[in-house]
């Protein structure tokens, strides 16, 4: 074979080699464990953090409260639904009880008519009928933005929760 | 001597053909193999196989679903990013068909209609169909995309490239590129909650029932009673992704 | 990043109709455009030098070497819009490293290297070896070390190594049209074979890119070939033009062929998308489409190159109507990529709406970008026009060794 036919195959050679033995260097671990991807990529994604308690995790401590809402129109709705995610909230309470809770982890009352109006704003798209089983299981819709808008006696905007308590609707 | 090398190179000229012929054949029958494997296969009736049903007759637009989606995974406040969103479709009486979605459904809905030209108006709540034969899998070059063995398709992070090709992909828009990140980004059916035992942030929230999750392999389970006693259908079933989104009540205008 | 967000809520006051929320940021921008373009040229010019060495058009001999020269120039700038483009980019190994093998997009990594490596730079290398040997005797310094490393310290230009590189090269060529076909096509197949985008899903999208790539190769050739003439101040070979227009002129035709056969397809199926599509055409792709690529970038070439075939006006003339024949066509099958990744984000995939796109001039997405990666192919191509000129190289030497 004439000497420039094996010098290029050497080249050659020595690229294809380098290429192989970086492949095995730089691939990772725990690549095509279970399929083509990193299966630590699964433990990865379960390790994010929770934000969301779960209404368990709220009637420790807000029990009344509970009670209140499960015999009501709003038994459906879950605290976090209104309040926001909870769980910071709840772990700090639930181990230092005694202690005010900094300002970071006090949740939102949400008590502005937009707030309200999120389900009850009148919308011939919003479901009248919720449950078939239950009694009693309308929404009830309103336009939010007039029902009710201005305090007589005081001249003001009111909220829907100066007549409505969110608890016992 | 001109006779000798025109017939060399006539032999040289077929045989090169020959090896190329060959090296075709065999790199296009591996490459339907592989085209075939694009995503994993139903789980065969063992262990855990997740799917999503979400009943439209029961969904009030409230968009906390949306909401809660964005709170629990850190998904950037902007209306550019969503992992689940919630759709208005509005039907005129005069057979034109509006759609809205503002802010995700975030802060509400308005009916911007008035009540006599509407023929017919819904929510539909979005979110990743996690279909197992996605082609939002079968598409990223790295394989930083995929389908877990309980039939969750979830992104790694710390692999993907951001060459969008798996955002051009996805027929139901469910992807988006993080802002910060600058990798591909969707909903995880928050696998962190799931493997605390908890469900999925947006199913929790939902007020009427409206969302239902569960185990397609556990006969017993309240998808599948979901699915036996409704009619339910999956968006773009001709596109043949094995969406494992099922909706009840899903009207011919829905995309 | 506030910009970027800024340009965002910009795009969402001009939505028309309904999108998907994650739609309103277009995913793929100029420099996606541009990867087709450049891979379409590389291509292209490869199966002009092809057309002279396996054809055997010796007619257009004068432009074999520069369409091979041209061809690695752009070849070595093509994967830089790519990579600059990534949300990661120093990621970018990892398609080397775990390509996945049901995706198009992976099957890049090692069709670019193939196509570089054993196509371009081993043609190329059995082109020039002899004469770099030579040169490497007839000159001095940093051009003299060059000459020694590319041609890897041989020595040897007898007849007979000569003849052997011939051949090689040959061989090489043969196995180079269907690569250039397969680095090509795939990039169609990348589109192509998206079922979620209707304006992109068609079977024609990788025969489509493949002709118009050729078409623009070849009109790439034929005007570095006129200006460099122009620059060296020589002659240019009239038959051989004359030659790469009739060339042009088959395959622009069949370039619209297929690209209206596509259209007409679509327009009679009338499936889904159809109504959101002729929205858009008639709409906001109206000028990119049928006023760049169509009238300026196909039509007007076709017209001016058949008549050509019939009517033959004076060697000046015709050597300028093929300048503006050229730069026209690089112009319309620009736009032809433009009007495939960009038209195919402007629209929702729910068919509902619209979104809008803006460029800017700064910025890793902006017009300054995407203008280096053009002008860089071609400082690349001078200096490999200064190393290997081809009107240098030397067919008849006889020596069998040089010392």
């Amino acid at each position: 074979m004439p000497k420039h036919i094996k010098r290029l195959i050497l080249v050659f050679g020595i690229f294809i080699a380098l290429f192989i033995l970086l492949q095995q260097i730089l691939r990772p671990s725990s690549f095509g464990e279970l399929g083509h991807y990193r299966s630590d990529a699964i433990e990865e994604n379960a390790a994010n953090e929770l934000h969301y308690a779960g209404v368990a995790n709220c009637s420790s401590c807000h029990d009344t409260v509970r009670l209140q809402k499960s015999a009501g129109l709003h038994a459906m709705l879950t605290c976090e639904a209104c309040h926001g995610p909870g769980l910071k909230h709840a772990r700090f309470a639930g181990s230092f009880t005694g202690f005010p809770l900094p300002d970071s982890l006090v949740l939102q009352k949400p008590t502005e008519r937009k707030d309200c109006a999120l389900c009850h704003q009148i919308n011939a798209a919003r479901v009248k009928i919720l449950f078939d089983t239950i009694d009693n299981s309308l929404i009830r819709q309103v336009n939010a933005l007039e029902h009710n808008l201005m305090s007589k006696k005081t001249k003001k905007e009111r909220k829907c929760v100066s007549c409505h308590n969110p608890h016992q609707p | 001597m001109k006779k000798n090398r025109s017939a060399l190179s006539r032999r040289d000229f077929f045989r090169a053909g020959a090896i190329i012929a060959g090296g075709v054949a065999v790199s296009s029958s591996v490459a339907t193999v592989n085209g075939l494997l694009f995503a994993s296969e139903p789980s065969g009736g063992k262990g855990k196989w997740y799917g999503i049903g979400i009943d439209i007759n029961k969904c009030i637009g409230c968009g906390k679903c949306a909401h809660a989606c964005k709170l629990e995974n850190q998904v950037p406040d902007d209306p550019f990013y969503f992992r689940s969103w919630v759709e208005q479709y509005t039907i005129k009486t005069d057979g034109t068909i509006l759609v809205e979605s503002p802010n995700g459904g975030i802060d509400g809905f308005s009916q911007s209609v008035p009540e006599e030209e509407i023929f017919k108006s819904f929510f539909v709540p979005k979110m990743c169909n996690h279909c197992y034969k996605s082609p939002c899998t079968q598409v990223c070059p790295v394989g930083a995309t995929f389908d877990t063995p309980e039939g969750i398709v979830l992104i790694d992070e710390n692999y993907c490239i951001g060459c969008r090709y798996c955002v051009q992909a996805c027929p139901y828009g469910c992807r988006y590129v993080h802002p910060e990140k600058k990798t591909v980004d969707k909903c995880t059916l928050c696998i962190h909650r799931l493997k605390k035992g908890l469900q999925p942030a947006c199913f929790e929230i939902c007020p009427t029932e409206a969302r239902i999750f569960g185990d397609l392999n556990d006969p017993e389970s309240s998808l599948n009673s979901f699915l036996k006693n409704h009619t339910c259908m999956v968006i773009k079933p001709h596109l043949n992704t094995g969406s494992k989104l099922f909706y009840n009540a899903l009207s011919s205008e829905v995309r | 990043m506030a910009h970027h967000l800024q340009n965002l809520y910009e795009a969402l006051s001009k939505v028309d109709g309904y999108i998907y929320p994650n739609e309103i940021e277009l995913n793929w921008s100029i420099l996606i455009v541009l990867y087709p373009y450049i891979t379409g040229l590389v291509a292209g010019a490869f199966i002009l030098a092809s057309l002279e060495r396996i054809f055997k058009l010796h007619i257009l001999k004068p432009t074999y070497g520069l369409a091979l020269l041209t061809a690695l120039a752009f070849l070595i700038v093509a994967p830089l819009p790519l990579v600059s483009h990534l949300g990661k980019p120093l990621r970018a190994y990892e398609i080397m490293i775990t390509p996945h093998l049901s995706s198009a997009m992976a099957i890049f990594g090692f069709v670019y290297l193939w196509y570089l490596m054993v196509v371009l730079l081993l043609e190329i290398w059995f082109d020039y070896r002899r004469d770099m040997v030579i040169w490497a005797n007839e000159s001095s310094g940093l051009k003299r070390l060059l000459y020694k490393v590319f041609s890897l310290w041989t020595t040897d230009i007898s007849p007979k190594s000569a003849a052997l590189d011939k051949k090689i090269g040959y061989i090489i060529t043969v196995i180079g049209v269907p690569s250039a076909f397969l680095l090509h096509g795939y990039v169609g197949f990348i589109f192509g074979s998206i079922k979620a985008n209707p304006w992109w899903s068609t079977v024609l999208m990788p025969v489509i890119f493949l002709f118009s790539a050729m078409v623009s190769g070849i009109a790439l050739v034929m005007l570095i070939y006129i200006v460099l003439m122009r620059i060296r101040k020589q002659a240019v070979d009239m038959g051989c033009l004359d030659t790469i227009a009739k060339y042009l002129f088959y395959i622009l035709i069949i370039d619209f062929a297929l690209e209206g056969l596509d259209q007409i397809h679509r327009i009679y199926e009338a499936e889904e998308s159809f109504e959101a599509l002729h929205l858009l055409v008639m709409g906001k792709l109206f000028f990119t489409l049928f006023i760049m690529q169509g009238l300026f970038g196909i039509v007007v070439p076709l017209i001016t190159l058949g008549t050509l075939q019939f009517y033959r006006p004076g060697e000046r003339v015709r050597k300028t109507i093929y300048l503006i024949i050229s730069i026209l066509i690089l112009v319309g099958i620009f736009f032809m990529r433009w009007n495939v990744v960009i038209g195919g984000q402007l629209f929702s995939k729910s068919f509902y709406g619209y979104t809008s796109f803006k460029i800017g001039l700064i910025g890793s997405e902006g017009f300054l970008m995407a203008g280096v990666w053009i002008v860089v192919p071609f400082l690349i191509l001078s200096f490999l026009l200064w190393l290997l000129p081809p009107w240098k190289k030397k067919e008849e030497e006889l020596p069998v060794h040089a010392s």
